[in-house]
């Protein structure tokens, strides 16, 4: 029981990581049609950054702010420069984006040198607490408190602001938005900060929690953002937190039970909901 | 137009012909290696460019069958003999493989739309290299494994040779199939693919040929890979192999065959001077940064790459208009 405990625990926490790269990642593909191949290289700076900034100073709530303001940096400038030239064009947007992906990923080697650097847990997130004989690790608690405050918070904005009233009508017609006297393309470029955000402050989280930060944990974890978004269907919110917990469960769980498909069990997990069900599990309606 | 038809190809032969003398003349090993490692990119690149800039569909998983040519010519010759004749039956398997692996997998994505296919196709090149990975009794994992090359092959210069003729072959190959009544339809899909199913042509089947196509040709470079090396191990299915690709297709110029070979020299010639500048200048270990910098500028400002380029400034000097085929499709938004 404690192990099933603990796995789940695992997988959540995993989980709650990936929804916060896949969060931005499906909200910039509703609104902008815009699939982002350069987010994981945004979520690796987001936590190269925080590493840094928590190793200057000490402090765990500013290194997340630290990582916070890169995200947004590093939204506007990819945005300005990287995605307004090839809006409308899904080839050159795939082409462009991972073009820009592996140039974030060289600098951060350029900016923070080559090597891997440990990322410390703060102290008084360190440890864990005892509930009988399951033992519950202070930090993953942490992060899923976070993913789902996170996920209320988007939620909220989405659901009963106006700003969020405008993102949801642009999902659906963003023609019609513009047309409304709605400068869509400032709408564009707050989503992509918001979501460059996110995924920076996804990164400034799994730093602690894997112990190490390197450049190429961008790839990586921008691929397993990429299958929740799809299982999840492109543009929704809550299935991209449904397919996010799926994928850290499945990967916690498999990787006890059958490690040897632990790696695998993601991509086919995707392979076959793009062919059976290409539109994803919960996907938008519209 | 005949007359630059035949300049093209008479530049095109003495190219080939320059290079065939080339390793007579200069008895220097570096640049046979060199050359030889071009010549295997540029095979690869050109497979590519079928897909990428004449059917306007972007694979992130070409990887996977440079892979398995790789590890077909890898195994066989290890397991086997060293001798040429399993040498050319592991190219053959590696073309049946290639091609069944190719067709199942241009069956199940090619349907899909062009960032479900992109991602469906990285996905499933991860699960090969997850495979490759794994299966260690035959792979030998991330440790890869080294072998024993054809007798023939232990002088550099008859490989050169060897993969020039590859070269040549899959170039004069690929140029026939794009200007056959089939590789008109493929264009016609790149620039309009809903307008092309409605001519009456089944999309769905072309893609998949040429697919199909690039797969196997991809593994020819990748049997070619192996042998140069002698050892194989997972690297030849990652990502990295795709980039290379890609990012040699994208700089020499999508939608032309000479395009992929120029941009193989272009970045191969580049890494092999900028890693040995590197020593002096730490900053030049990062020549990636380089390219992708180049790279997104040409597909912003220069989608054509350096052929396009080039095609332009000889169309001014003559005074005529370039053709006006767009290599990358342009797709409207549609809501």
């Amino acid at each position: 029981m404690e192990l099933l405990i603990n796995l789940f625990v695992n997988g959540l926490s995993t989980g709650m990581l990936i929804f916060l790269l896949a969060a931005g990642l499906t909200l910039i593909f509703g609104l902008m049609s815009v699939l982002n191949f350069a987010h994981g290289g945004l979520f690796v700076w987001g936590a190269f950054s925080a590493v840094w900034v928590y190793a200057t100073t000490g402090s765990f709530m500013l290194s997340i702010l630290g990582a916070v303001v890169t995200g947004v940096v590093l939204g506007f400038v990819t945005e300005k420069i990287i995605i307004t030239p090839v809006y409308g064009n899904h080839v050159q947007q795939i082409l462009i984006t991972l073009g820009f992906m592996l140039v974030l990923t060289e600098m951060i080697k350029v900016v923070f040198g080559p090597n891997q650097l440990a990322a410390k847990v703060p102290p008084y997130l360190d440890g864990s607490w005892e509930v009988g004989d399951v033992i519950l690790i202070k930090y993953r608690m942490f992060i899923i408190l976070i993913g789902f405050a996170v996920f209320g918070v988007i939620q909220f904005i989405l659901k009963r602001t106006k700003v969020g009233l405008i993102v949801r009508a642009g999902v659906l017609n963003k023609e019609m938005v513009q047309a409304l006297g709605i400068n869509i393309k400032q709408v564009f470029l707050f989503t992509f900060i918001a979501g460059a955000a996110l995924a920076s402050l996804g990164g400034a989280l799994m730093a602690p929690y894997s112990g190490v930060v390197y450049a190429e944990m961008g790839l990586e974890f921008g691929i397993l953002a990429f299958i929740v978004v799809v299982i999840g269907g492109m543009g929704s919110l809550p299935g991209s937190l449904l397919a996010a917990i799926l994928v850290g469960l499945a990967g916690s769980f498999m990787a006890y039970y059958v490690p040897a498909l632990s790696l695998a069990v993601n991509m086919i997990l995707m392979a076959l909901v793009l062919i059976f069900r290409p539109q994803g599990l919960f996907a938008a309606k519209g | 137009m005949s007359k630059v038809l035949s300049l093209n190809k008479s530049i095109y032969l003495i190219i080939a012909l320059a290079l065939l003398i080339f390793p007579f003349v200069s008895d220097s090993r570096t640049w046979t290696i060199l050359l030889t490692q071009i010549f295997i990119f540029a095979i690869l690149a050109m497979s590519y460019d079928l897909l990428l800039g004449y059917t306007g569909i972007v694979s992130f998983g070409h990887a996977m069958f440079f892979g398995i040519g790789a590890y077909t010519t890898g195994i066989m010759l290890d397991t086997f003999a060293p001798t040429l004749l399993y040498f050319v039956l592991s190219i053959a398997v590696g073309f049946i493989l290639a091609a069944v692996v190719s067709f199942f997998v241009g069956i199940l994505t090619l349907r899909l739309k062009s960032h479900y296919f992109a991602m469906l196709t990285l996905a499933l090149s991860g699960l090969f290299l997850v495979a490759a990975e794994k299966w260690r009794s035959l792979t030998y994992g991330n440790d890869g494994f080294t072998f024993r090359a054809p007798e023939i092959f232990q002088d550099r210069l008859v490989f050169y040779l060897l993969s020039l003729g590859c070269l040549i072959a899959v170039f004069i190959f690929l140029k026939r199939f794009v200007s056959s009544p089939m590789g008109h339809v493929l264009i016609s899909v790149r620039e309009n693919e809903n307008r092309t199913a409605s001519l009456g042509f089944n999309t769905l089947h072309y893609k998949v040929i040429a697919s199909v196509a690039a797969g196997v040709i991809a593994s020819l470079a990748g049997s070619l890979y192996a042998v140069s090396l002698r050892f194989v191990n997972t690297s030849v299915m990652t990502m990295d192999i795709t980039l290379d690709a890609l990012l040699m297709t994208i700089i020499g110029g999508v939608g032309t065959l000479v395009g992929p070979i120029l941009g193989a020299g272009v970045i191969e010639l580049a890494q092999h001077y900028l890693s040995g500048l590197a020593r002096d200048y730490p900053i030049f270990e990062r020549w990636i940064i380089l390219f992708g910098i180049l790279y997104i500028i040409a597909v912003i400002f220069f989608p054509r790459g350096i052929v396009g380029g080039i095609q332009r400034v000889f169309a001014k000097l003559s005074g005529k208009k370039v053709k006006a085929a767009r290599p990358i499709k342009k797709s409207v938004v549609k809501s």
